[in-house]
């Protein structure tokens, strides 16, 4: 900002708060000072966080449509001699499974076409679909055993974003927005980025529920930053309106504003100042933070040569670390087009290789910056994959219809042990063996590592104390660092 | 100084407060509610002793253990306090894990409370709302009526003074954004200034409530209590017809609906003795739900889940009670008990709905709603047909036949070709080939069999020509043989043709020559070999019984295939020669044609008169006798045919426009109940697939009994909600009233009634209210007019310091309401200043402006939302409340300001204050072209001067005159801006060419730019976007 320039609007503010004799500005004016004030014109709902938080801010990988975990992590080698053979009825166990399979007069095993090798300190299984993935395990804590009891999409992705399967609770990031506040004054609390895969979209569906707020004020809901049009909608001045007037026009509207505070003396008026100072800024904050201009080479290409494509799930992945860098709090990456009831061999290919190497660059990029510590990564999809074949099944091609009781998700980085592999299931990954991780007990964990304790973030709607993990949810002691 | 005496006057008003008895209702069933009904409570399951705290019964009775919980006037004698104030870990309560406990002061309540004797009463909510005496009117205030009775004695109680009233200009403006959810027009802000009379508030006030406006306005906030929405909002999210739903909300509040029969016809018009066609259209409000139709999902997951979302909607809004917490339990705090959950349930558990709503727009069941113009066209038309029908019968019975045959030599009957295509192809057809397209040679440079074409191909391997997608397809007859000519060249002859024929498949083939086409090896009616290829170099025709490809009568064929292996063929005309024909002249002839039917076939017959050729002739009746004639003359003989063809060319005309007539007419979706009930079971843990008791529809009673005569059915509930005794509904309803006006509810938590709800601000005032309204028979209007006749409604919304500290949220109403306006009146103001504003009500819902890749981004593919078309011409201009919405990707603007998703039941809207809503104003297109174009009306009526146009920009905006400063301080930024685009025209031309409306040409561009700049400066201010 210029001196000049500065110096004005400090003379404004002055002037707003000089004449303020009646004493209301006090409360309006933490809130033009408050630098959480993106978010909230009032303070979080937590004064503080019920402990130390290992994790400032989270990243969330989301893979909807519900990856295979059979084909990526959950290392099945005795499967090769079931190929074809009907699933035992001892292990389904009359669970219940979707329509789409239910009417199937067989059940056969589909062993995974994918080798898998072992990986890191600890000698991790993982599929040679991901690489570059396993160049990172030593920094995940991969998850086999997440399940959840929602065995369609829509359902299941709303039951882990908010943790009810039907719609109107807040959302995760929803949640973190309300509890622990924003962390800067240019840019949203809760971040969401849609992914492009081949050029398009496509896919199961994504709601505006699952970053929505609920019952909470509508301030936490997430916002999307777009790789077409304006990154933040509405940031663009009209054709015609240059800075310079948008400027002038802006100051003359927050005299009037002041001057109609001082008339009236309602307090949400000076919220309101604040809020178009914030938008101004935002229309330089945004462009600055989507422009990767200054990124160094070794940087881009560590991402993969999608990185320059906008909307790409690299390009994506590293505005999550820049937004990360800004203290965004929650960013949330979409990717869809894992929903492979059929083809699953080729698909997976496909998807496992436009989101392997830049996953594996979003960890390292966060490492070198010393960001790693205190930001949370975290990997998956709304349920897993069964091993049966959904339609033809060859030995080459076989498709898989949706598996909840069971699948593999993963974290790192803020407050989680990097190198582990938790949890134990059946032979034929469709039941828990050891240390089932509920969807409600990996939102608990999110939120431990946050430092807040997931029982005590509550809100009180209807009468009743809502939280994010319902009445349920224990956190994952054993993957914490 | 002034901090000091705020502190001395909060001091004492709770001094005031703790003279006064203990109110259980007040003070202390939240305390035991929040801290104690989780264990002590109405959930039986989580109950973990005796001692239960939420009954007048249980509180006063021994316990097993000898004790009693609560014993009146004796604090230390009551279990209840020993334990609250117990050292020991083992005893105190709450226990320690619960993380709940009660400090000091709360315990010195309870006791103090046991020491005056425990005074019990039920939940203020749950017991019928009663008369209380008038509060008395204090001197020098201004009342109007009864409402400022009860606000200004608390406000005397709080030592707290009302504001006066707030001057003309703000309450025209305040009142007609209140009523209407628009601003009062320049017209109607002069012609209330004008009028000294002592009535003109009421004036305008009638003048508003008879707009139709006001219907739109109150219509709009119902419907997000209604969850109403135009898709599914589950998976596809496909659109959906509920339309009709939504414009019988308005009409109804228009034609001023008493609440009882708003209810009732909701809830279950379909049920009323006789339902007319606008009764079932309004049980779309509990068709409104979110719906799927994903693959894999369970039927019966959904129909519970359905059935769940009606109920907790059900009582959110007409009993603000939170149902849903007994889905899976007992309610932990109020008295619904889960079995009375699922009795409620049971009333919306058996509709004729299917689970899965097949991502249709019309999940049945569904009806019919023709506009009033549609349904005049039908009555119209369907008389036009039956005019066209009587002349076919006058002509057929005024005909005067006779037949010139007689005797029995019947002539021979002949053979011939049906032909499907010569020449051209039939109508629809899809042509296509490999490689390359259909390639037409003319005579008599080619050989050609009839007409002026043939096909022809030439090639290596296997190739063809086909079509398919034939409109007016060609139907199988029985003994049909189908052929085509083919001519090889004898230069360069072919290994193999064939011919194929696609009835949906392709799976019917014939082949000449060597096996080498497709389905080789069969031999089957997949692929028929016929022999050798014919003789080379001259036209032949091929024929391919029908039967042996597999094509039975009645087969309708849609495509066609010439296939080759190599060389070089050609093909013409095509078709089916099947059985004997009559000829034209046998036709006339009513004893030749019947003997055709008797001895050849009756095949093309309708069935009516197969069964009379069937009878013998001697033996029909007269009746049957002058039917079969009279069949003949109409379809057969040509001559009469010929006569009939003009009316029946009408007829089938007019039949047409019917149809499409029909099919223009909206539906949208109802409720029915299916004849064989449902039987409802509670269900454990709210888990569809663990039922337990099976339960009847019933009301919960400790809410008041069903009025005698009331069926077990949705009627019964309905029936029971609206008696005059029910403690609820009427109270939730003036409660949203209030709201709507105050912005906060005198129960501010409008959603819940409940024990854990907050209890009223002005008790006394909310009966006096609901009784008022039950008195009035459910008068909405009058319920309306009563509200913001009240001196409080019309109090100044300026706030001192002092006030502010003592009545923040205003609460107490200490002054008028102040709050921002809503999304979707936001939109709409400045749509109706700038005169864009299409007034028509309801119909479909339109898609305004929008950015570009919103839907994409998220929807699924295969979804008729997931690309966002937007419209254009009127329909930008539409009020919001006709925006299209998608569900799980809802309008922008509207979300943006606190709009809710309509996925659920809303009655409450948060109020945020956000840059995101900053950028809105600043740079949605819809605004700044509203600002564009009233600046044109600011140019061409606002004057010549630029303080006169301002003062113009002023009143059409705020319903008030700028300021001096105001006027100086915008005056300025008008030179500024003008000059600015004075030197930068082209930035003006853009400015100037926002949006799709059409700008007037006339003006100077310049000039038009700095106006819209000011414009747009004045869209933005606080004051705009907020009521005062």
């Amino acid at each position: 900002m210029n001196p000049i320039r500065e110096a004005e609007l400090i003379e404004t503010r002055r002037h707003f708060f000089g004449r303020t004799a009646t004493g209301l500005g006090a409360a309006a004016l933490t809130s033009l000072m408050n630098p959480a004030a993106f978010a909230s014109s009032t303070a979080s709902a937590l004064d503080a966080p019920h402990f130390a938080p290992k994790a400032k801010r989270v990243i969330y990988l989301f893979m909807s449509g519900a990856p295979s975990q059979l084909d990526m992590w959950d290392y099945k080698p005795k499967m090769q001699e079931w190929y074809d053979k009907d699933l035992p009825d001892s292990v389904r166990n009359g669970q219940r499974i979707t329509t789409m399979t239910s009417g199937q007069k067989r059940f056969p095993i589909a062993p995974s076409t994918f080798q898998f090798k072992q990986h890191g300190q600890h000698g991790a299984w993982i599929s040679e679909l991901l690489p570059h993935t396993a160049g990172v395990i030593d920094d995940l804590a991969v998850i086999r055993t997440v399940n959840t009891e929602a065995i369609n999409h829509d359902p299941a992705i709303t039951y882990i974003q908010t943790g009810s399967q039907l719609p109107g609770r807040p959302s995760t990031g929803a949640w973190l927005s309300y509890g622990l506040g924003s962390m800067n004054e240019n840019l949203p609390t809760f971040v969401v980025l849609h992914s492009t895969v081949n050029g398009g979209f496509g896919g199961q569906a994504l709601y505006a529920r699952l970053w929505g707020s609920g019952w909470l004020s509508t301030r936490h809901q997430g916002v999307s930053l777009r790789s077409t049009g304006d990154p933040v909608l509405y940031l663009s001045n009209p054709k015609g309106i240059s800075s310079k007037m948008r400027r002038n026009m802006l100051d003359k509207l927050a005299l009037l504003n002041q001057d109609r505070f001082d008339d009236v003396g309602d307090p949400e008026i000076q919220s309101r100042i604040a809020q178009y100072e914030m938008a101004y800024r935002m229309q330089t904050s945004v462009p600055e933070l989507t422009d990767i201009s200054g990124e160094t080479q070794s940087t881009l290409d560590m991402y993969g040569p999608d990185v320059m494509k906008p909307g790409t799930f690299a390009a994506n992945c590293l505005l999550a670390r820049r937004l990360a860098e800004r203290d965004v709090r929650f960013t949330q990456v979409f990717i869809r087009q894992w929903d492979q009831h059929g083809n699953l061999p080729k698909d997976i290919r496909r998807q496992c290789g436009i989101i392997d190497q830049p996953c594996a660059a979003l960890i390292n990029d966060l490492k070198q910056r010393g960001m790693l510590e205190d930001t949370l990564v975290i990997w998956g999809g709304e349920f897993g994959r069964t091993i049966y074949c959904q339609g033809g099944l060859t030995k080459t091609n076989y498709g898989r219809d949706h598996h909840p009781r069971c699948y593999t998700k993963w974290m790192a980085g803020g407050g989680i042990q990097g190198g582990i592999v938790y949890g134990e299931t059946d032979d034929f990954s469709y039941n828990v063996q050891e240390n089932p991780v509920h969807i409600h007990d990996l939102n608990a964990t999110m939120l431990h590592c946050l430092g807040v304790n997931h029982e005590q973030l509550t809100f009180k709607h209807q009468g009743r104390q809502f939280r994010l993990t319902d009445v349920h949810g224990k956190v994952v002691k054993p993957i914490l660092a | 100084m002034r901090i000091l005496s705020i502190l001395l006057i909060m001091v004492l008003a709770s001094a005031a407060n703790a003279t006064e008895p203990i109110s259980f209702n007040k003070q202390i069933r939240p305390i035991l509610a929040d801290r104690c009904f989780a264990c002590h409570g109405p959930d039986s399951a989580q109950r973990v002793s005796d001692m239960r705290l939420d009954q007048q019964e249980t509180i006063f009775r021994e316990l097993p253990s000898g004790e009693f919980p609560v014993v009146r006037g004796k604090p230390t004698e009551s279990e209840l306090i020993h334990r609250i104030v117990s050292t020991d870990a083992e005893q105190k309560m709450p226990p320690a894990d619960s993380g709940k406990t009660l400090n000091a002061e709360e315990i010195k309540l309870i006791k103090q409370w046991i020491s005056e004797g425990a005074e019990w009463n039920q939940h203020w909510a749950y017991e019928a709302p009663q008369h209380s005496p008038l509060p008395r009117p204090i001197k020098k205030w201004q009342q109007n009526n009864s409402i400022d009775l009860f606000i200004q004695a608390r406000l005397k109680k709080q030592r707290l003074r009302p504001e006066t009233s707030a001057d003309k200009e703000t309450l025209i403006r305040r009142l007609t954004l209140d009523l209407t959810g628009l601003p009062p027009t320049l017209e109607e802000v002069d012609q209330f200034l004008k009028d000294d009379s002592p009535e003109a508030y009421e004036h305008v006030v009638d003048r508003l409530l008879k707009s139709p406006r006001y219907g739109e306005h109150l219509a709009r906030s119902w419907l997000d209590a209604a969850r109403y929405a135009d898709t599914h909002g589950l998976h596809l999210d496909n659109e959906r017809s509920m339309w009709p739903y939504r414009d019988w909300v308005i009409k109804a509040f228009n034609d001023n609906m008493p609440f009882d029969k708003f209810t009732i016809e909701q809830l279950a018009g379909d049920l009323l003795p006789t339902p007319s066609l606008n009764n079932r259209v309004a049980t779309g409000f509990n068709r409104c739900n979110v719906t799927t139709s994903e693959g894999g999902s369970i039927d019966e997951e959904y129909y519970m889940r359905y059935a769940v979302d009606r109920v907790e909607t059900t009582a959110t809004v007409w009993m603000g009670l939170t149902a849903g917490c007994a889905v899976c339990h007992d309610h932990k705090f109020d008295p619904l008990s889960q079995k009375e959950f699922y009795q409620l349930f049971s009333y919306f558990f058996s509709l004729t709905e299917r689970a899965m709503d097949g991502n249709a727009l019309l999940p049945p069941p569904v009806v019919k709603v023709p506009t009033e113009s549609q349904t005049a066209n039908q009555t119209r038309i369907t008389g036009e047909i039956k005019q066209q029908v009587e002349l076919v019968q006058k002509i057929l019975a005024d005909a005067k036949y006779t037949d010139s045959f007689s005797g029995d030599d019947y002539p021979a009957f002949e053979k011939s070709d049906r032909i499907w295509f010569d020449d051209t192809l039939p109508a629809g057809a899809k042509p296509a080939g490999n490689p390359g397209p259909w390639a037409f040679v003319e005579g008599p440079d080619h050989p050609v069999y009839s007409g002026k074409n043939s096909s022809t191909r030439t090639g290596n391997g296997l190739i063809q020509h086909y079509f398919t997608n034939a409109t007016d397809p060609f139907v199988i007859a029985e003994n049909d043989i189908l052929f085509a000519y083919v001519y090889l060249d004898p230069d360069n002859p072919p290994e193999t043709i064939q011919l194929q024929f696609n009835d949906g498949s392709w799976e019917h083939r014939a082949h000449w020559g060597a096996d080498k086409a497709h389905g080789a090896g069969r031999n089957n009616a997949s692929n028929k070999s016929l022999g050798s290829l014919p003789e080379l170099g001259k036209w032949v025709r091929l024929e391919v019984p029908a039967a042996t490809v597999g094509l039975k009568p009645g087969a309708k064929l849609n495509g066609w295939a010439f296939t080759q292996f190599g060389g070089t063929v050609h093909w013409d005309q095509a078709g089916a020669v099947g059985a004997s024909q009559l000829s034209p002249q046998q036709k006339e002839s009513y004893a030749i044609w019947k003997h055709f039917l008797e001895t050849v076939s009756t095949a093309a017959l309708p069935d009516p008169i197969k069964k009379l050729i069937a009878v013998a002739a001697d033996q029909r009746n007269e009746a049957q006798t002058k039917q079969l004639l009279s069949y003949y003359l109409e379809n057969v003989n040509p001559v009469t045919v010929a006569q009939l063809a003009p009316p029946k060319q009408k007829q089938a005309e007019l039949k047409k426009e019917l149809a499409d007539l029909e099919k223009a007419i909206p539906s949208t979706l109802v409720m029915e109940d299916r004849k064989e009930p449902r039987v409802a079971h509670i269900l454990e843990r709210g888990e569809y697939t663990e039922k337990r008791d099976a339960v009847e529809s019933a009301v919960p009673a400790w809410l008041g009994e069903s009025p005698v005569d009331a069926p077990q059915n949705r009627m019964g509930l309905a029936q029971w909600l609206v008696s005059p005794t029910h403690p609820l509904t009427a109270r939730v309803t003036v409660n949203r009233y209030w709201q709507h006006y105050f912005g906060t509810g005198l129960v501010k938590t409008s959603e819940d009634f409940g024990v854990q709800g907050e209890r009223p601000s002005h008790p006394g005032l909310l009966d006096w209210l609901a009784l008022s309204f039950i008195e009035s028979d459910w008068d909405v209007k009058q319920f309306q007019k009563l509200i913001v006749m009240s001196s409080t409604y019309q109090q100044s919304s300026r706030v001192t310091p002092p006030k502010h500290a003592l009545d923040p949220e205003n609460r107490l109403v200490s002054h008028g309401p102040r709050f921002r306006l809503d999304a979707e009146v936001i939109r709409d103001q400045v749509l109706a200043i700038s005169g864009l504003m299409i007034p028509t009500i309801g119909g479909k819902s339109v898609k305004p402006y929008q950015p570009a890749g919103l839907w994409k981004p998220v929807g699924f593919g295969g979804s008729n939302t997931s690309v966002f078309k937007q419209d254009s011409g009127e329909k930008l201009y539409r009020r919001s409340m006709y925006t299209f919405w998608k569900r799980t990707v809802p309008p922008p603007t509207m979300s943006i300001f606190d709009a809710p998703n309509r996925e659920t039941c809303q009655v409450r809207r948060t109020r945020t204050n956000t840059p995101l809503q900053a950028l809105v104003l600043m740079n949605d297109v819809q605004f700044v072209e509203a600002a564009r174009r009233f600046a044109e009306l600011v140019v061409t009526h606002g004057g010549d001067q630029v303080d006169q146009r301002i003062a113009y920009l002023y009143r059409s905006v705020l319903a008030r005159n700028p300021k001096p400063n105001e006027l100086q301080l915008v005056t300025q930024l008008y030179h500024e801006h003008l000059a600015e685009f004075q030197e930068h025209p082209e930035a003006a031309k853009s400015l100037v060419s926002t949006g799709e409306s059409v700008r007037n040409e006339s003006l100077d561009q310049t000039e038009l730019a700095a106006w819209t700049m000011i414009v747009h400066l004045i869209f933005n201010l606080s004051e705009t976007v907020t009521k005062g």
